[in-house]
């Protein structure tokens, strides 16, 4: 019972920081009906943001997450300004797939320089607080893990106000629902693409930020977080955030319980067979909306 | 009967806009590629070409899929691995004769192919892509992570027996490998070139351009997608046993993204879904990589900004692009014959064309 609530407790943790990274991918599809392929490049971009920080500066992880959101949300921003605002509107070509394909360019590119920068070895980032918590006799959590489940929810409590209360927000809502009627309302819809684009790109860094210190930061630290990313969104359906955040926990508890009760190796196969039935059931996810509805 | 149905065929094909290859530019390509290996007698050079060979073969595959189906499969690298993996076993374990082996491989990828091809079949682009990428990934980390010694992990089988040219002195043997992938090349393209030609192929391309429609017509995306999964998935799997049998080793180093960026910039430049597109784009990227082998792993960089620059500034490819030029030039040299009586060798040579000047 106690390693079911110590697994309980750690896919909750993975379950938040999953949902930051899907979350993003969700926005940017509802708006641009882009897959962003870059976002896990830019986990890697945040990673080693907070380890330049840290090793050159001395400054502590906190400093870090500012930092990474700062600077991938530039980076969000290039990379909508270079290789997908261009796309958009060619006629003769599918959009999405060429979206997918241009911002697939820009990850390899991403990770091929951080390779070329600062080489294949690991670089160690410390957790943002030290020590473990007691929950219950024998079942415990670190702090940094509470500390990134905290930041992952703040994050998605402030997106979702963001969404839901601001000009800027309700923008993007705009233009994710019906994209010539937000035109017509005066939306300028260049500006509410370049903030999407920044905004998930600057919640990805973050994650980069948190994870960096779980596991090292390498040029293929970005690989398995896009991968989950990945799996969660056809997962939930990229149909809806609250959808998205849903299929994040539950994708992180059913991890935890499969590595308990199978072993960490069968967690990708398992995983992926379920998605396998959940797509045979239901084609656009579990909460996927068909083509006309989203966001 | 035939003769008619074989002047249907041909004016279709003109009012569709098929181009029919120039036989005398093809014969001279396929001779000056034969006779490489004869003429430059460098291991290294032919090594190169033979695995551009085995890529093209591979691309060609993947094109039939990515660019003529439109059905985004992100999967065939370990398509590709499943047939150099089966190949190998099946010759290491059972001691079965290399030439079957290949068969066998490239009938396993099919198999598993077309079970892929159903549960992607309800799906729409993107969530094609997301699926079968995840498949892919999981294929690569469950053989890295394979303890039982099946696959071999992350280090790959090796010994793989080759096939029956063990008599021949080693730069003999080279050759015959590159003149059998060679073959297969010409094969694939064949194929490749009847299917899109075919009603099969023309259903393929009515089911890409619209779903609904094609469906309406009595094409049935079921079976379209099953067909193509699989007779894309032999050849890949046909690749991946011959891959396998020429380097006597097999890894999960195929797969992974590395590899992948390197295949989708080879398609994508060279044009998705047409005939030559993977052929040429393969022949590039190839030619590039090898002339940025000096910076080893920083030479995906340039492989990564030449696929941006291609896919902002020419997303249909190469192929296209070179098309339209050759067809703008025919119509310029035309238009410049009608005015005068004869051929058009009074025109100045250094008067620029009407044409050049606008485009600037």
């Amino acid at each position: 019972m106690r390693s079911f609530f110590q697994a309980v407790v750690s896919g909750l943790v993975t379950g938040s920081l999953y949902a930051l990274m899907t979350v993003g991918m969700t926005l940017i599809y509802g708006t641009l009906r882009t897959l962003n392929m870059a976002l896990g490049a830019m986990v890697l971009v945040g990673g080693y943001v907070s380890w330049m920080l840290f090793s050159g500066l001395g400054w502590g992880p906190l400093a870090g997450l500012a930092g990474a959101a700062a600077v991938t949300f530039a980076f969000g921003v290039v990379i909508q300004q270079v290789a997908v605002r261009p796309l958009i509107g060619k006629t003769g070509v599918d959009f999405e797939m060429t979206a997918f394909i241009s911002t697939f360019a820009v990850a390899i590119v991403f990770a091929n320089v951080a390779l070329e920068i600062y080489g294949a070895r690991n670089k160690a980032v410390p957790p943002v607080v030290e020590g473990r918590l007691h929950l219950i006799e024998g079942v415990s959590v670190s702090w940094h893990q509470v500390v990134m489940a905290g930041v992952a929810i703040v994050m998605l409590v402030a997106l979702g106000i963001f969404l839901s209360k601001t000009r800027y927000g309700l923008g993007i809502s705009a233009v994710a629902q019906q994209l010539d009627a937000a035109r017509l309302m005066g939306i300028p819809v260049q500006r509410v693409y370049n903030l999407t684009m920044g905004v998930s790109s600057a919640l990805a860094g973050i994650a980069g930020v948190l994870l960096a210190s779980v596991f090292f930061v390498s040029p293929n630290a970005g690989d398995l977080p896009l991968l989950k990313a990945l799996i969660v969104a056809i997962f939930g359906g990229l149909g809806s955030v609250r959808g998205t955040i849903v299929a994040a926990y539950i994708i992180g508890l059913l991890e935890a319980m499969i590595s308990l009760y199978f072993g960490v190796k069968w967690s990708l196969p398992v995983l992926f067979v379920v998605i396998m039935i959940v797509l045979l059931i239901r084609p656009t996810g579990l909460f996927g909306k068909p083509e006309e509805a989203r966001l | 009967m035939a003769s008619v149905a074989h002047e249907t065929r041909a004016s279709v094909g003109r009012l569709m806009g098929w181009r029919s290859p120039n036989a005398f530019a093809v014969g001279a390509l396929l001779i000056a590629a034969a006779a490489l290996p004869l003429i430059w007698r460098n291991d290294y050079v032919i090594d190169v070409a033979l695995t551009a060979l085995i890529w093209m073969v591979l691309n060609q595959s993947w094109n039939l899929q990515l660019g003529i189906g439109g059905i985004w499969n992100f999967g065939q690298l370990a398509i590709f691995a499943i047939g150099g993996y089966v190949a190998g076993l099946v010759s290491l374990r059972w001691g079965i004769d290399p030439w079957l082996a290949l068969v066998m491989g490239g009938s396993a990828s099919a198999l598993v192919s077309a079970v892929i091809a159903i549960p992607v079949l309800r799906l729409r682009g993107i969530y094609a892509s997301l699926l079968t990428f995840s498949f892919a990934e999981v294929v690569r980390l469950l053989v890295i992570s394979d303890e039982s010694g099946l696959t071999g992990g992350s280090f790959g089988l090796s010994g793989i027996p080759g096939l029956a040219f063990e008599g021949l002195a080693p730069d003999a043997k080279q050759r015959a490998y590159y003149w059998i992938a060679l073959g297969l090349v010409v094969v694939t393209a064949v194929f490749i070139y009847v299917f899109i030609h075919s009603p099969l192929g023309t259903a393929l391309k009515a089911l890409r351009d619209s779903p609904a429609y094609a469906a309406s017509r009595g094409v049935s995306p079921m079976k379209m997608q099953v067909i193509t999964f699989a007779t894309s998935a032999f050849i890949a799997g046909v690749a991946g046993a011959f891959y396998a049998q020429y380097y006597g080793t097999i890894s999960p180093s195929v797969m992974g993204l590395g590899p992948l960026s390197l295949f989708v910039a080879m398609l994508v430049v060279g044009g998705l879904g047409t005939f030559w597109g993977p052929m040429l784009g393969t022949a590039l990227i190839m030619v590039v990589s090898e002339a940025l082998r000096d910076l080893e792993e920083a030479r995906l960089i340039v492989v990564g900004l030449i696929l941006l620059l291609t896919i902002v500034l020419a997303p249909r490819g190469l192929v296209p692009l070179l098309q339209q030029g050759w067809a703008r030039l025919q119509l310029w040299m035309a238009e410049d014959s009608v005015p005068e009586d004869g051929p058009g060798e009074d025109v100045p040579e250094d008067q620029p064309a009407p044409q050049q000047e606008g485009s600037r």
